[in-house]
């Protein structure tokens, strides 16, 4: 068997690891009403792994499984994860990285949510939108610029 | 800052609904799951519930554990029911300020709740009956006919397993690593919503340089123990379909249809 295809799956499952602990650890960390899946940081991994994209699906598989909020959460929420994650591998640039989890979580995730629970769309768009910006702005790019220094890349 | 997790929540308990077959188990909850969708009145709710609590009496849980599911959703239960009462049209039964509370808005934001607290229970009923790598094999098993059009499902099922292994020991790390920067005179609990999350960066810093070691030295272990992928594979324990597991998906499918016809 291939090294290179048991690294991917080792790393794979240990981004899954990580976004999943990360979900569930620090999901009590509230901001007041908003939140912010802290999580999300990770979804910026995939332009520098492509190990990255079942990863972050099966963390947020299970994430959304332990966590317990429900199954809407558990289909939906982890394909649009994916979608994301595979927009972030194709994109140059780093600081495009963030942006398929922002636009395809807020518009996936808060359409959903606004069409389940009947509310204004924007509503949803808007709040689902402000979190993943936080997360994969705020915390996710100094990330992705610290992996590269340290990986020397 | 300091970390409480009761990870997967699963009960181990010696009952009828512990000891089904765990993808007898996932293909009926996940049954009674889209029958909670269907159904449109309070009759079919109220026998789900029923069904529901009949579950919980057999698998030995206490009710109390189910009720932790729902307390994180709360809130979003109850604004959810809020934005149905004052937003639907119709008879107004109260006022307040400029809001309008309607009966078919009431009724409306009953259902939801309704909706909401059985998705909810029904699916804590699986994990607390269900040990997380029990759903990871049962969701192998149903997926492997997949593996025709070339699905990856034993991959994905590995990639859960390494997961899940891992969680309890990347949760010690995290908690290692976050006493280790507060001693250092890290401040992670104070300030604004930028500032917290930048605070969050020398804990996410060390917790991935260990991942990546971790991650090479479990890709070394799999390959000097001739891991070779899912081709051949033989399991410790192989599930076998019994009378009970076939009484109970025929029981929650008949339990569905009925909550829809009523």
């Amino acid at each position: 068997m291939d090294r290179e295809y048991i690294r991917f799956l080792a790393r794979a499952g240990l981004y899954a690891a990580v976004y999943a602990v990360l979900t569930i650890v620090l999901a009590p960390f509230s901001y007041g009403i908003m939140q912010v899946r802290v999580a999300e940081a990770l979804t910026v991994l995939p332009i520098i792994d492509k190990s990255a994209i079942p990863g972050l699906f099966i963390g947020c598989l299970i994430a959304n499984i332990v966590g317990g909020y429900g199954i809407i959460d558990i289909g939906l929420g982890s394909i649009f994860t994916l979608i994301a994650a595979y927009l972030t591998s194709r994109v140059k640039k780093d600081w495009q990285a963030p942006i398929p989890p922002i636009v395809i979580n807020a518009i996936g995730v808060g359409t959903y949510l606004a069409i389940l629970l009947k509310t204004p769309i924007y509503w949803g768009i808007f709040w689902v939108g402000l979190g993943e910006l936080i997360a994969c702005f705020g915390l996710g790019l100094p990330l992705l610029f610290f992996i590269r220094r340290i990986r020397g890349k | 800052m300091a970390i409480e997790i009761s990870f997967g929540q699963y009960l181990p308990l010696n009952s009828p609904i512990h000891r089904l077959d765990p993808r007898i188990k996932l293909i009926a909850i996940f049954i009674s799951i889209i029958f909670i969708f269907i159904v449109k009145n309070f009759y079919g709710y109220a026998l789900l519930a029923c069904f529901l609590l009949g579950l919980v009496i057999l698998s030995k849980v206490p009710p109390l554990y189910i009720f932790r599911g729902l307390k994180p959703l709360i809130f979003f239960i109850l604004l959810t029911f809020a934005l149905h009462l004052f937003t639907t049209q119709g008879t107004v039964i109260f006022q307040f300020w400029v809001l309008k509370g309607t009966i078919e808005g009431l009724r409306n934001g009953l259902l939801m709740v309704a909706r909401f607290m059985l998705l909810i229970s029904f699916s804590t009923l699986l994990t607390l009956t269900c040990s997380p790598l029990e759903l990871t094999d049962a969701l192998e098993s149903l997926l492997s006919p997949l593996k025709r059009i070339g699905f990856p499902s034993h991959e994905i099922a590995m990639m859960m397993s390494i997961a899940l292994r891992f969680i309890p020991v990347l949760v010690e790390e995290t908690n290692r690593i976050i006493k280790a920067q507060v001693a250092r005179g890290a401040d992670i609990e104070s300030g604004g919503i930028l500032n917290r999350a930048k605070n969050l960066i020398p804990i996410l810093v060390p917790l991935f340089i260990n991942t990546f070691k971790r991650a090479d030295d479990l890709a070394l272990a799999m390959e000097v123990r001739c891991y070779r992928g899912g081709e051949g594979r033989t399991r410790m324990k192989e599930y076998t379909l019994s009378q009970s597991d076939f009484l109970f998906l025929f029981t929650s499918i008949i339990v569905g249809i009925v909550s829809v016809l009523i």
